[in-house]
């Protein structure tokens, strides 16, 4: 090997190298061109999805306020707790740390993050004091956000109405379902790039816009007292459901819509199925003797027969084409009035007869059976109405006194409504009005929805005398009021058993449902219980919810009395003489012993004035104002609570209210100066709720027993007592 | 025969560009991580301006010192032997994360495996330039050359920085085969180090979890595969012309190490095609006009070490990117003159020096 040859061989070894090297390099570059040009799409879209998140961005759903404005359902920004278990070092130390403070299950903490490396929620929505807690550990690993949780103020009032929304704030039931989009507005987006620790350094692309405001024409204390009383009914009657439905006859605005079994819609993951139901509106039941006011109400309209023409009840039995019918009791000679008063099978069918199966069926749309009343509630059923085609040759009879056919309490409501409005059916609602979202508190306008006329005045006027009749003499004599006039109609219809599709023997749905006052109706009730326990009479087991309710209903309207004490009581003196029906003998009679425990505490001094005041401000009131409809609650609202207020468009005179309440609280807080003490008032007579106020006003502390009006209490009135002793008020009827 | 007063300006002014880059994209690749960990996005920069300044010196004041003054056996055995009592050192000093690699001296923290490459090329170029004649001479040539290699290969092996001490292997065999080495024996080294690899990669789990996810990464994309499949889609996502500088997403926590290995996934995310290909193509020209450098060098000795220097910083930039663009599975081996990293910058400026000078003295 020559120098040269070497030095030759030595240059092209580093020619070699270098080649080998260029050759590489160029390599490389066909890699990148490869990755940069070929690839790009398939790395881009991997790589927006992982550095890219479009997060919705929750709208703030609006809130539901009751007609007064006062908050039933609201939205609270809370702080959700999550962790990325792929930066906790000590994963199982961590969960156990944070399982102690969610009450969680600590091994099952640990396995789901386990199972989920980059994202795992801790606790969604829980109470306030958990992030804080969580916060307050400082843990690697574990972040928070701010999440919207559905509060209901008011707990389980309205449950039903209200419904309850699920863990992605959509609303699952009630209102929160029918005004999902209404409330839930629109939601935002944002488009944020995220590291691979998750963080966020985006932007906001779009703006939420939050939810409207649903307004409902629920007054939160009528609703209140009507969930209260069906509470009672239900522990006493062993019910398996109940539904009481107040409404406003003149506007169909509902007052009130209680159901029983409930639910707490703040906790609606534990809610059990059955209790989410809105009976009210989605039970379809046969409605027995309260569907006989159609029959009734029909004939007097079409002028087919009076109200004081006698028909034979044919001692309690007929036959309609061959098929015998047997009436629960037998009657002889009974005018129209006393068919419906003592709820006379045969009567009513023979009525119904008179009437004829087409103009029946004609009445039975007309009063709103066999179609959706329209309420804005969700899974609202239109009962069975079979058209005359499908009816049987029985059907006419059946029909006539409430059965073959299906009806819901929302339209029993309507019924009764109807002609408490003089004849007008108005369509029930639910929802005043949705206001924009976020907006400061305003009055809303209600505009009654459809109206039709299916009685005349006259018509109407003449049933409203019988339903008073069956009040006062018939089957319903435990709806009397007190200082009110009522009227109202009872049902008690066997239900259907599933198994045999025969007529039960032993469950019944025990139904009332009537009006007060009689003239210019405030509130129309219905109340409807589902196989109670023992007593299924309507008049015995619903008519005395009906009273309870109707009772605390009009005194919280401060609706006028239009009946006096002394001249109801002999109204009821002369009956107890004469009555015959033994239902009535069973009864206490509330109104009389009420004014006899009222006689005895009248030689206290102070009570006795106290009680008289009351009366003679009511009656004056009555007279003043005839026509005191709903307004008074909106309009006491309106000096002190937020949220829109409702007001009718029927607009009522100036609320007489401040008076009455004044005289009422004013003159029981009775300072002794010489005792050193309170004189204790007289609670005799009141109801519970005034009771409270009462004691409230005297710096007492009440301690009540038992239910209806106060019957008895110790210390007695008229001791004297240090501020904030305990009062025992024994409350019966 | 004439000599060049200057030195090589191409490889001159492919150096500063490159370290100007680097300044760049260590400052695009780190500021927001330096921010959260330090509280500084400056933190990385300063500290690698600094480096870049004392190494920008070193290279001039060796572009200044005659290469051929090297040529002396103390100076290269003391290198050998400074070199190996620091790498034996950090075993003793070190023991973070279960790695030996660094010195840390006041402030300052060093590499010694960054040293072993040049005091390697050192000692290889001075012990071959008189043997080319007697390449055959297993005893007297070829093992005395080897050891010291297996030697620092050896400890390095043990730090451990397999990517490194393959980085050694590599320059060693460049030099070796321009040295004149018969390409059989190359065969048998190679043949001869392949258990040695096997039980290296395939015994060691996180090695054989980055051949395993070199090989498909897919099957565990969240784990193994994580860092590959990250770095390609930085590099696809910068397309033709880059998503901008200082605009990459990828540096943000899915790139390991965004501004040391790893940080030409992010300069091919934020520079596109063009830019990257403009990266490999300054070091293809740095081949070029060292390989030229080394073609025209007087002398056996400055030859050797053009292409030792030369074939340290290519072929260390050529793995490194390889292993970017998921062409290699994963090693620990920085980019020259771009990667953060004070020593290797350090180091790799002061032999550009040395090859600038070698530059001045070729024909």
């Amino acid at each position: 090997m020559t120098p040269n040859q070497s030095r030759n061989s030595k240059t092209s070894r580093v020619s070699y190298v270098a080649v080998i090297l260029l050759l590489w390099c160029a390599a490389i570059c066909a890699r990148l061109v490869y990755l940069q040009i070929f690839s790009y799409g398939t790395f881009a879209l991997k790589a927006r999805h992982q550095q890219q998140r479009t997060e919705a961005v929750s709208a703030q759903r609006g809130v539901i306020y009751d007609r007064a404005g006062h908050e039933l359902a609201m939205s609270v920004s809370v702080d959700s707790v999550f962790a990325i278990p792929s930066e906790i070092h000590d994963l199982p130390v961590t969960t156990a740390l944070l399982a102690r403070i969610t009450k969680a299950d600590p091994r099952e903490l640990f396995s789901r993050c386990n199972a989920s490396p980059n994202f795992c929620w801790i606790a969604r929505k829980g109470d306030a004091g958990i992030a804080d807690r969580v916060r307050a550990l400082h843990l690697r690993g574990v972040y928070f956000q701010k999440e919207p949780k559905r509060f209901y103020p008011k707990g389980e009032l309205g449950a039903q109405v209200l419904g309850y929304v699920g863990m992605d704030d959509a609303g699952l039931g009630g209102i929160e379902h029918q005004y999902d989009e209404k409330l839930h507005g629109v939601d935002g987006r944002v488009i944020v790039s995220v590291d691979a620790r998750r963080r966020w350094f985006g932007s906001v692309e779009k703006q939420p816009s939050p939810g409207e405001n649903v307004v409902l024409t629920i007054d939160e204390k009528v609703q209140y007292i009507a969930e209260h009383e069906l509470d009672a009914a239900m522990r006493e009657t062993h019910a398996e459901t109940g539904t009481i439905v107040v409404e406003n006859p003149h506007t169909g605005e509902i007052l009130a819509l209680a159901n029983r079994p409930t639910f707490n819609p703040n906790l609606s993951r534990e809610v059990a199925p059955q209790s989410l139901k809105n009976h009210a509106v989605s039970d379809v039941y046969e409605p027995g003797s309260t569907f006989k006011l159609v029959t009734i109400a029909a004939a007097l309209e079409e002028k087919l027969t009076r109200p004081d023409e006698v028909f034979d009840c044919q001692m309690g039995s007929i036959v309609i084409n061959g098929m015998r019918i047997r009436d629960h009791k037998a009657y002889g000679l009974l005018p129209v009035t006393k068919i419906l008063a003592n709820s006379s099978d045969v009567g009513a069918i023979k009525i119904a007869l008179r009437l004829g199966e087409d103009r029946f069926y004609k009445y039975i749309r007309a009063f709103g059976f066999g179609q959706p009343t329209g309420i804005e509630l969700p899974g609202e059923t239109r009962g069975l109405a079979k058209p005359v085609s499908r009816w049987s040759k029985v059907s006419i009879g059946a029909i006539a006194m409430g059965q073959e056919i299906g009806i819901t309490p929302i339209q029993l409501a309507g019924l009764v409504s109807t002609i408490a409005n003089d004849g007008v059916w108005v369509a029930p609602r639910i929802v005043a009005a949705t206001t924009e979202p976020q907006t400061t508190p305003r009055t809303v306008v209600f505009h009654p929805a459809a109206e039709r006329r299916v009685l005349s005045t006259m018509t109407a006027a003449e049933v409203k005398q019988m339903m008073q009749d069956v009040v006062l003499e018939g089957t319903g004599r435990k709806a009397i009021l007190e200082g009110y006039s009522s009227a109202g109609k009872t049902g008690t219809a066997q239900k259907v058993d599933p198994a045999t599709r025969a007529y039960s023997r032993t469950k019944y749905v025990a139904s009332f449902a009537g009006f007060a006052p009689i003239n210019n109706p405030a509130i129309t009730v219905a109340v409807i219980l589902d196989s109670p326990a023992g007593l299924h009479q309507g008049g015995q087991v619903s008519a005395p919810v009906f009273q309870r309710v109707s009772q605390q209903v009009l005194e919280y309207l401060h609706v006028a009395h239009d009946v006096d004490l002394p001249q109801n009581r002999q109204v009821l003196m002369t009956r107890r003489e004469t009555k015959q029906d033994d239902l009535a003998e069973n009864s206490p009679d509330h109104l009389g012993a009420s004014l006899e425990v009222a006689e005895d505490a009248s030689p206290t001094p102070v009570a006795a004035p106290v009680n008289l005041a009351h009366q003679t401000a009511g009656a004056t009131m009555g007279s003043d104002l005839p026509g005191l409809g709903v307004t008074p609650a909106s309009l006491r609202q309106s000096t002190a609570a937020p949220g829109p207020i409702l007001q009718p468009s029927s607009s009522l005179p100036s609320p007489p209210t401040h008076a009455a309440l004044a005289s009422d609280g004013g003159a029981t807080v009775v300072l002794d100066a010489g005792g050193g003490g309170i004189l204790v008032p007289s609670f005799i007579g009141k109801s519970l709720r005034q009771a409270i106020e009462t004691a409230e006003g005297s710096g007492l502390d009440l301690e009540a027993a038992g239910n209806g009006l106060a019957q008895g209490q110790q210390p007695p009135p008229g001791s004297h007592v240090p501020a904030g002793s305990k009062v025992m008020v024994h409350f019966g009827r | 025969m004439a000599k060049r007063i200057s030195a090589d300006r191409w490889l001159f002014t492919i150096t500063l560009v490159l370290v100007f880059v680097g300044l760049v994209m260590v400052f695009s690749a780190s500021a927001v991580m330096a921010k959260e960990r330090f509280g500084s996005e400056y933190f990385f920069l300063r500290r690698q301006m600094g480096w870049a300044a004392a190494g920008l010196v070193a290279m001039v004041l060796a572009m200044k010192f005659d290469y051929r003054r090297y040529k002396h056996p103390a100076i290269v055995f003391s290198t050998l032997g400074v070199t190996t009592t620091m790498l034996i050192s950090v075993f003793l000093l070190d023991r973070a994360h279960n790695t030996h690699r660094w010195i840390h001296w006041g402030g300052f923290s060093f590499q010694p495996s960054e040293l072993a490459k040049p005091a390697l090329i050192l000692f290889l170029a001075f012990f071959l330039e008189n043997r080319t004649r007697s390449m055959d001479d297993w005893r007297n040539t070829i093992m005395p050359a080897v050891i010291p290699t297996l030697a620092f290969v050896g400890l390095i092996v043990f730090q451990p920085d397999l990517g490194t001490a393959i980085a050694c292997v590599a320059i060693t065999i460049s030099v070796l085969f321009v040295a004149g080495l018969n390409i059989r024996y190359l065969g048998y080294g190679l043949l001869g180090s392949l258990p040695v690899l096997y039980l290296l990669i395939f015994r060691v789990a996180y090695r054989r979890n980055r051949i395993l996810a070199f090989l498909n990464p897919y099957s565990d994309p969240q784990g193994r595969g994580f860092h590959i499949i990250q770095s390609m889609i930085a590099v696809a996502t910068g397309g033709v012309t880059g998503v901008g500088l200082m605009e990459g997403k990828q540096k943000l926590f899915y790139l390991p190490e965004p501004h040391t290995d790893f940080i030409f996934s992010v300069l091919s995310e934020e520079l596109g095609l063009v830019g990257a290909i403009i990266i490999v193509a300054l070091f293809a020209i740095f081949l070029w006009r060292g390989m030229r450098a080394a073609l025209r060098s007087q002398d056996m000795f400055g030859r050797l070490l053009a292409v030792g220097i030369t074939c340290m910083v290519v072929v260390q930039a050529l793995i490194n990117i390889s292993v970017v663009l998921g062409l290699l599975p994963t090693k620990g081996i920085p980019l020259p003159f771009i990667s953060y990293g004070g020593s290797s910058l350090f180091v790799t400026l002061a032999c550009v020096g040395v090859l600038l000078n070698i530059t001045k003295h070729a024909d």
